[in-house]
């Protein structure tokens, strides 16, 4: 399987052309991004974890550059090369390789070499709409190559912030939460150590020293810290500067100075995140958790459901969808409505097609804000595979 | 090949301390090893032992070659064999611990980072850091391996690794590294850069070792070798 990669080649390449004529009338220009990318844009921006899967090299110049492993940076990427406003609207679509390590023994519909035909709506102004779009497009086009047996999973990260937004706790735990949801050992950790009093205080910084720094007084504090560290001749190294360092100082004398997190509050948050259900019947087993804790985030709801109903009247089977609450955990850069289509056939494990809201994307790439984007891509292997019976 | 394929591979390093407390310590057994050609040679014999080749290479040459099965037999670091086998224990067997080349793989950060002490700090100011700095923090290091393992072990996994093929111990304050994963005796080259090792980021306690290659050809005299050189040993 790994010698020849071409063998299915004209198949996926006929089907390929119907996926992207359907992306091509609901109005996304085909365009084809560089398969060699500069490592760092994936590196710097998506972290450790996909680097251990990312082909990464060094070219002559000393250049570090990889073989993309998915569309959506290199598509950003273009966006921004061509439009000094990233706001600016765009709709594009693609088919093309991606590269992703994959440990010996996996599966064949796991290949490291794989085809992605795929959608990206990019500046938008109404969310929804266009998340609805996007998924009713990957669908159509699923439909026209023929599968039309499929299930969904929605999860959604706009509720999740909500719910963070509403629930009452100093902002920075709010951020280490949000943070944290990527991975649910380190997010259950963190909420316990957040309900437990006891903040350990850090050993290199003298009690001394913390009893004086008040988060109120920022900059005496660095002062104090500075001072500290000239006394005790240790030299500043590295980008990490004493401004830093007393920031993270502050932000632990005050969690230390904080009441501990309720546990109803933790306990509404496990919750939140264990709830599967239903797309249609989630929206309302929210509602009621959130209830009984006096909580609203109503916008989102409304959000959700406005989603639910624009899907419906684009003529998407909602019953086929179910939504988890956890769902959306493993691909860090998705901040909203995320989506996969299963065919049965292929089981979960292995989605024809996914895709979802990155808003911050954009300015990861380096433009100087987010930017509302949204965007699909169908695994043309699985997908073949899914209509040709075997992998 | 040559008729000498069916005789034993001992890969002993070529350089440093480590090549005169390994040929110490194998004439302390009673193996006197004798380079065999010019005085620079890379290759040697046993004397009194027909059927040992003497190999003398790097000791991260020496890893390779046990990884791989073109030596039966080698002296090198636990560091080594880790970080080049993902699979080290279906490759190689660690014989014996030799007593010398003692030395730690380590994470070390700043000294200045006084709000830093354990590694479950460094995962909690890699929010602050990106918000700041707009990437994951760097780590240099020569050993790719060895530092992902243990980062993700630790539940860390907003990192970049930067591979360092020297002087990693001062890429942080170069800038091209925010800490890094070294090797290290003393401490004291770390304390001359500014860097203190985390109390929880010891990745490995590394020092020599006889160790066995499991996928080499392991022909009946280079067996026969193997066992009068382990019963000189003492094994």
């Amino acid at each position: 399987m790994v010698a020849e990669t071409a063998k299915k080649f004209e198949a996926l390449e006929l089907q390929a052309h119907k996926l992207m004529s359907v992306f091509i009338k609901a109005g996304h220009e085909a365009v084809a991004p560089a398969i060699i990318q500069p490592a760092s844009v994936f590196l710097d921006v998506i972290g450790e974890t996909l680097r251990a899967r990312t082909y990464v090299f060094t070219d002559p110049d000393g250049e570090e550059l990889c073989l993309r492993p998915d569309l959506t940076v290199p598509i950003c990427r273009l966006h921004l090369e061509r439009h000094e406003d990233p706001t600016t609207r765009a709709r594009y679509c693609y088919n093309g390789p991606a590269f992703r390590f994959q440990p010996s023994g996996s599966s064949s519909s796991h290949p490291r070499e794989f085809r992605q035909a795929g959608i990206e709506s990019i500046g938008a102004v109404d969310l929804e709409r266009a998340e609805a779009l996007t998924l009713v497009t990957v669908i159509d086009a699923l439909k026209a190559v023929g599968l039309t047996d499929i299930k969904l999973r929605f999860g959604d990260l706009g509720l999740f912030r909500a719910l963070l937004d509403a629930a009452e706790m100093p902002e920075r735990w709010r951020r280490r939460l949000l943070h944290q949801f990527w991975r649910p050992q380190a997010f259950r950790n963190e909420l316990k150590r957040l309900t437990t009093a006891a903040i350990d205080l850090p050993r290199d910084a003298p009690k001394a020293l913390l009893a004086e720094l008040d988060p109120e007084r920022p900059s005496d504090a660095e002062k104090r810290v500075a001072r500290h560290l000239d006394a005790e001749g240790i030299e500043i190294v590295g980008t990490r500067g004493v401004a830093e360092i007393t920031a993270n100082l502050l932000s632990i004398v005050a969690d230390a100075n904080t009441k501990p997190l309720s546990i109803e509050t933790a306990t509404l948050l496990e919750a939140y995140i264990g709830i599967v259900a239903p797309a249609r019947a989630a929206g309302a087993r929210i509602k009621d958790l959130l209830r009984e804790k006096n909580i609203d985030i109503g916008p989102a709801l409304d959000a959700y459901h406005r989603r639910l109903q624009l899907l419906t009247e684009a003529g998407v089977d909602i019953a086929r969808a179910d939504f988890e609450a956890e769902f959306g955990r493993t691909l860090e850069y998705y901040t909203g409505f995320v989506f996969e289509v299963v065919a049965p056939s292929l089981g979960a494990q292995s989605p024809v097609a996914g895709g979802g809201r990155y808003d911050q994307l954009m300015r990861q790439c380096g433009a100087a804000e987010g930017v509302a984007a949204v965007g699909g891509a169908i695994h043309t292997e699985r997908l073949l595979a899914a209509l040709t019976g075997g992998v | 090949m040559s008729a000498t394929q069916d005789r034993l591979v001992l890969a002993v390093p070529s350089k440093g301390r480590l090549m005169e407390q390994t040929t110490e310590l194998l004439a302390a057994a009673g193996l006197n090893i004798r380079k065999v050609g010019n005085a620079r040679g890379y290759r040697g014999e046993i004397e009194g032992l027909a059927n040992v080749d003497v190999a003398f290479i790097s000791a991260s040459e020496i890893a390779r070659y046990l990884k791989t099965g073109r030596a039966h037999l080698g002296v090198t670091g636990e560091d080594l064999v880790r970080e080049q086998m993902s699979d080290w224990q279906d490759r190689v067997e660690i014989l014996k611990p030799l007593g010398f080349g003692q030395a730690n793989v380590v994470v070390a950060v700043p000294q200045c980072w006084i709000d830093v002490r354990v590694m479950a700090d460094l995962d909690e100011i890699a929010v602050s850091f990106r918000e700041t700095h707009g990437r994951w923090f760097r780590v240099a290091t020569k050993y790719l391996n060895l530092t992902r393992r243990f980062l993700s072990s630790r539940g860390l996994t907003d990192f970049r690794i930067i591979e360092s093929l020297g002087a990693t111990e001062g890429t942080p304050a170069a800038g091209t590294a925010d800490f890094i994963v070294d090797i290290t005796t003393t401490g004291e080259t770390l304390k001359a850069n500014g860097l203190k090792v985390l109390d929880d980021g010891v990745i490995l306690m590394s020092e020599a070792n006889l160790i066995a290659s499991r996928v080499a050809n392991w022909t009946p005299r280079a067996r026969e070798a193997e066992n009068e050189i382990i019963a000189c040993l003492g094994l």
